[in-house]
């Protein structure tokens, strides 16, 4: 029998998955991650040390900055990408995403269509970045996690994120269609 | 009873939905609209605001990550 | 005045012909059974765990990790982007209403440890960081970018897995953007940060009122994404 016509394969491999299932293991995946290594998902802390290292690589020098001047934040950046746990994570969910659509025949290299799609690419990359230095996270480090920890900013990070989502619907339908 | 393609290859979400959204306003009933999509969140949600109007709708794979969504306008 | 794309309907086919044959509309792409690739990439999952657990166990936990918040993300197209964004955009909730759950799931379980430490005398770990105005100001850009850019955090390094060449961009201006954030760090510091205290909801309402709250008020935002998206029915 084809295993690409087992029902189970279909469902599992091939098939998208409810938003409900997936908002269910992902939470489970998250409270999971807290018991056993004393920390919530975050994504953008790790994003910032991709970030410092790169300036670094390119020979640019970190020790003038403010927020650099706390040695901690530096010796951090010590840490080799392989031995550095956040990377892994975030790593891993690029694999993870690549492999899940690859079982199901769904991987494809999706090309640029315009320059305006480069724009928003560009531009819609800064402010997130910059973004979550303000507000100490990204939709998960300070949204899912810090809701999650019973954190207020929290919850003021996914009030005001629907207000960043409206203006940029409008900016949107307006520039980047 | 006309057929209508819609390519959204290559856009960013939510543009394919937005412009399907736009489309199907303008059909005649009886008209059906193929939107072709390479976005992985484009052959959920389409679907799913297609089915909400209460259209028919078929959904086809004709590529590696590439469908047609087959709308039919039923009222 | 700059036309909106819809409008030059440069994309519409009219094809007046009524379609008998839907396959010889469109001649069939030759399709490639991919799933090869993925055992390959699987094994090589397993064997990087391998390589990493004989480092540290924690780097092989945070890998697996990874891999299956990257496997459930795609799998389910599960997009935090379109939670807040669609329900104005283009008028679904659903997306909304996972989020909701995928929140009010993990608040029981982060509060379950939380409480459990905290019982003990322990400290209270989790993701908890100053809260003031910053905060809606960083959230309010990061909103903005993840519209226009088409996904989140998470949603963006699902979509470079996937093949999105915009998200490979997206990846790396947000990396960017981060280290710009940083470099004015004294500037947001000395407005926001220094007078902005950590709140732990349950350290201040207590745990009772604390659980109980958060609890009632995704429950009523669920109850409100719901009836929002369904009013469109009509």
């Amino acid at each position: 029998m084809k295993l690409e016509n087992n029902k189970y394969f279909k469902a599992v491999v091939k098939e998208a998955w409810p938003y409900t299932v997936g908002a269910v293991l992902l939470a489970l995946l998250n409270i999971s991650l807290f018991i056993v290594t004393g920390s919530a998902w975050g994504i953008s802390g790790t994003l910032l040390n991709w970030g410092a290292k790169l300036y670094q690589a390119v020979g640019g020098q970190l020790q003038n900055w403010f927020y650099y001047s706390d040695p901690a934040r530096l010796r951090a950046l010590e840490t080799p990408f392989f031995s550095h746990g956040g990377s892994l994570m975030n790593l891993g969910i690029i694999v993870g995403a690549f492999l899940a659509s690859l079982a199901a025949s769904q991987f494809k290299i999706r090309k640029i269509k315009s320059v305006r799609q480069v724009i928003a690419a560009i531009v819609g990359g800064l402010l997130m970045g910059y973004g979550t230095r303000v507000a100490f996270g990204c939709n998960i480090g300070a949204f899912f996690s810090g809701v999650a920890s019973f954190s207020l900013h929290g919850w003021i990070y996914g009030i005001f994120i629907f207000v960043g989502a409206w203006i940029g619907s409008k900016l949107l339908v307006k520039y980047f269609m | 009873m006309v057929e209508y393609r819609l390519d959204c290859l290559g856009e960013a979400c939510p543009v394919p939905l937005l412009k399907t959204q736009k489309k199907m306003a303008e059909l005649q009933v009886g008209d059906i609209l193929v939107v072709e999509v390479d976005h992985s969140c484009a052959m959920k949600n389409v679907p799913e605001w297609a089915r909400k109007e209460g259209y028919n709708v078929e959904i086809e794979e004709t590529g590696d990550g590439e469908w047609d969504i087959y709308i039919e306008k039923t009222k | 005045m700059k036309k909106n794309a819809i409008d030059k309907e440069e994309n519409v086919v009219e094809t007046k012909t009524v379609v008998t044959n839907r396959a010889a509309v469109r001649p069939r792409k030759k399709r490639r059974n991919q799933l090869p690739f993925a055992i390959v990439v699987f094994l090589g999952v397993i064997y990087v765990a391998y390589l990493l657990a004989g480092k540290s166990a924690g780097l092989a936990i945070s890998w697996i990790f990874g891999i299956c918040f990257g496997v459930v993300l795609q799998k389910s197209r599960f997009c935090f982007t379109a939670g807040f964004r669609d329900p104005i955009l283009t008028g679904s909730t659903s997306l909304t209403k996972a989020v909701i759950i995928a929140v009010a799931i993990a608040t029981v379980g982060f509060g379950a440890v939380q409480y459990a430490a905290a019982s003990k005398g322990g400290a209270i770990a989790g993701s908890i960081s100053p809260a003031g105005w910053h905060v809606a100001i960083g959230s309010i850009m990061f909103g903005i970018g993840m519209v226009i850019s088409g996904g989140c955090a998470s949603g963006t390094l699902m979509r470079v897995g996937e093949g999105f060449v915009m998200q490979w961009i997206t990846l790396f201006f947000f990396v960017l953007g981060t280290l710009w954030g940083v470099r004015h760090w004294a500037f947001w510091q000395r407005l926001f940060f220094d007078g902005a205290p950590r709140v732990h909801l349950p350290s201040v309402l207590g745990w009772p009122l604390a659980i109980t709250l958060q609890l009632v008020v995704l429950g009523a935002l669920y109850i409100v994404a719901d009836k929002w998206g369904n009013r469109q029915k009509d």
